[in-house]
């Protein structure tokens, strides 16, 4: 009964690994695509990225943008489902449904929207910043051209669309903390925040931790929305590994051997960094 | 009133707290800011040109128009877009939810040598980049001739979808009594009887709930599509999407218009679905099977 699925697998996964690690100690170009015509060059494309600063500014880019969404969407994730418990019915529903709305929403029209609210000269957001007139006349502003903007851009894009997924879940562990036990907290007269520091949060632990194993996956993996918003400009200022990846192995001559060696690269540092959630997922995997 | 709360005095008295007027206004503030973006698509899609390109944003239409939508169907080809991505999607889930459902089912009711090993492999190749499948896809379908094809970008779509559908799917196979598989083993039901009468059934929230994750995850790609696809009249929806270009007085621009229309026709079908397993997964947990 695996069979058929093994079989699928080996065709659609299995195989095709093989190839990229195959296609990564190869010069495999566009002129390969045409002729057929490779020529085996040993670990030479490995040497080439590992000296390459573009490789290493990518993986910096990559590990601080992944940490700096992390921060953001657990600190208001973890934020807002704390807020719920204490909300009344009728906001809690309504709090639920936007979040939930949001969480639906595809990234593929939700980046676009965002290009379009944070365009130059007819956007929302410029124009809403301009009435603060905190920072004079911003109409004209172009997010997508400035390094630090571009990436505060695709920052809130990011974190606007998996908080939803980080506060309904922290909710629903919140919900799950016993009440005797921050009443009792309570009465011994403890403070709202040591309530949440001492009973609250080693109960949710299980589920933040999980959260941000999650998060760093994603986040790590992160494509669509980076590509686009900035397409990784400007000037490659918002390319990371994927981005960095595709645009080897896709544009210019199509330097797919260079760019599967990157692949490569950046699926080993990312399964080091999961090795803790995989382990952690078969131990909790009932009876594997 | 007074009378009823002294007398109350077996019953814990519960300190009642005041109405929290912070935790609201924060939480109001929270809502505004996370609708405006899905607001403001929405309210882009009804306004004619001018309001759309306006220097001083308009917060509602003030002549609410179809016009956007209107243009999005008819200009271009939503049509054969359309067409692409529900043949594609459908492919891809349903090969993957019946290579899932199969394979979960082994996975979870049988016991052989490698099961753990081929647990431990499903999540690991869930973790792999899109990016580093996408590269030797691409050469496995060019050697293949199924670059191009809606075949090659189903099976680019059930290699991202499967892993995932198959341990969704086990998940609800664990949460079914063994007991009653030997139930229906005692009343004389064959292997495939069992799987066929007996499991598939109860695990029925659990196929809909994983194809609703696939379809999300297919519906939503844009890399694959537009990497594979060479041929326009093979585009998808969110290919199509990211294309609205109009010529504006002799300039090339985008047509945000006719484009937050697109986008809010494109989201529909997700947020729809996602409502639906919203209710399946709770309902389908708690209406377990087996009682006494």
């Amino acid at each position: 009964m695996l069979t058929p699925a093994s079989l699928m697998i080996l065709f659609v996964m299995a195989v095709p690994i093989g190839f990229l690690i195959f296609a990564s100690v190869t010069n495999y170009n566009q002129r390969t695509l045409f002729t057929g015509a490779f020529d085996f060059v040993g670990l030479q494309q490995y040497g080439a990225i590992l000296t390459s600063p573009d490789f290493w500014w990518a993986l910096v880019r990559t590990i601080v943008f992944t940490v700096a969404l992390l921060i953001g969407t657990v600190l208001i994730g973890a934020g807002m489902a704390h807020l719920m418990t204490s909300l009344p019915v009728a906001l809690r529903h309504v709090v639920t449904v936007v979040l939930v709305l949001t969480w639906a929403m595809p990234n593929v029209a939700t980046s676009l929207v965002w290009s379009w609210l944070f365009q130059p000269q007819y956007g929302v957001i410029n124009w809403l910043i301009s009435q603060t007139g905190i920072f004079g006349d911003t109409t004209s502003v172009n997010w997508a051209a400035d390094p630090t903007l571009a990436w505060a851009c695709v920052w809130l894009l990011v974190v606007w669309g998996s908080v939803p997924f980080t506060a309904l879940t922290l909710y629903a562990a919140e919900t799950q903390v016993s009440h005797d036990l921050k009443e009792a907290a309570r009465l011994d007269g403890a403070s709202e925040s040591a309530v949440y520091r001492v009973v609250i949060l080693p109960a949710i632990a299980p589920t933040l931790l999980l959260i941000t194993m999650l998060s760093i996956i994603w986040n790590f993996n992160l494509f669509n929305q980076i590509w686009l918003v900035t397409k990784g400009g400007p000037d490659g200022a918002t390319s990371t590994l994927g981005v960095f990846t595709y645009t080897t192995a896709f544009s210019g001559n199509l330097q797919i051997g260079a760019g599967s060696a990157i692949a490569v690269a950046s699926t080993i540092i990312l399964l080091a960094l999961s090795a803790l959630y995989i382990r952690m997922l078969v131990r909790s995997g009932e009876d594997l | 009133m007074t009378t009823a709360r002294d007398t109350a005095i077996s019953r814990p008295r519960r300190r009642r707290r005041p109405f929290p007027v912070v935790s609201s206004l924060i939480a109001v503030l929270f809502c505004i800011v996370w609708a405006f973006p899905i607001y403001w698509m929405i309210n882009t899609a009804f306004k004619p040109r001018q309001e759309v390109l306006s220097s001083t944003p308009h917060f509602i239409p003030e002549n609410p128009t179809f016009d956007n939508f209107v243009t999005a169907i008819t200009k271009g080809h939503f049509f054969v877009y359309l067409q692409n991505s529900v043949l594609v999607v459908t492919g891809a889930v349903v090969l993957a939810i019946v290579l899932g459902l199969f394979a979960a089912a082994a996975l979870s009711r049988f016991r052989f040598r490698g099961r753990r090993t081929i647990l431990i492999l499903i999540l690991i190749v869930q973790m792999i980049p899109g990016t580093a499948l996408l590269i030797p896809q691409f050469l496995v379908f060019n050697a293949t001739g199924l670059l191009g094809t809606y075949w090659g970008l189903i099976l680019a779509y059930v290699a991202s979808v499967l892993p995932f559908s198959i341990w969704v799917m086990r998940g609800f196979f664990l949460a079914i009594p063994i007991e009653l598989d030997e139930a229906a083993r005692i009343d004389g039901a064959s292997t495939w009887q069992v799987l066929t009468r007996v499991l598939f059934p109860l695990v029925m929230p659990g196929i809909v709930a994983s194809s609703v994750f696939a379809f999300i995850a297919a519906w939503n790609d844009y890399i694959f599509a537009f990497t594979f696809m060479k041929d326009q009249a093979h585009y998808t929806l969110p290919v199509w999407l990211n294309s609205f270009t109009v010529i504006i007085a002799g300039e090339i621009g985008t047509d945000y218009g006719g484009q937050m229309a697109a986008a809010t026709m494109f989201a529909i079908p997700v947020v729809v679905f996602f409502m639906i397993i919203q209710r399946n997964l709770i309902t389908g947990m708690s209406a377990g099977a087996v009682k006494g």
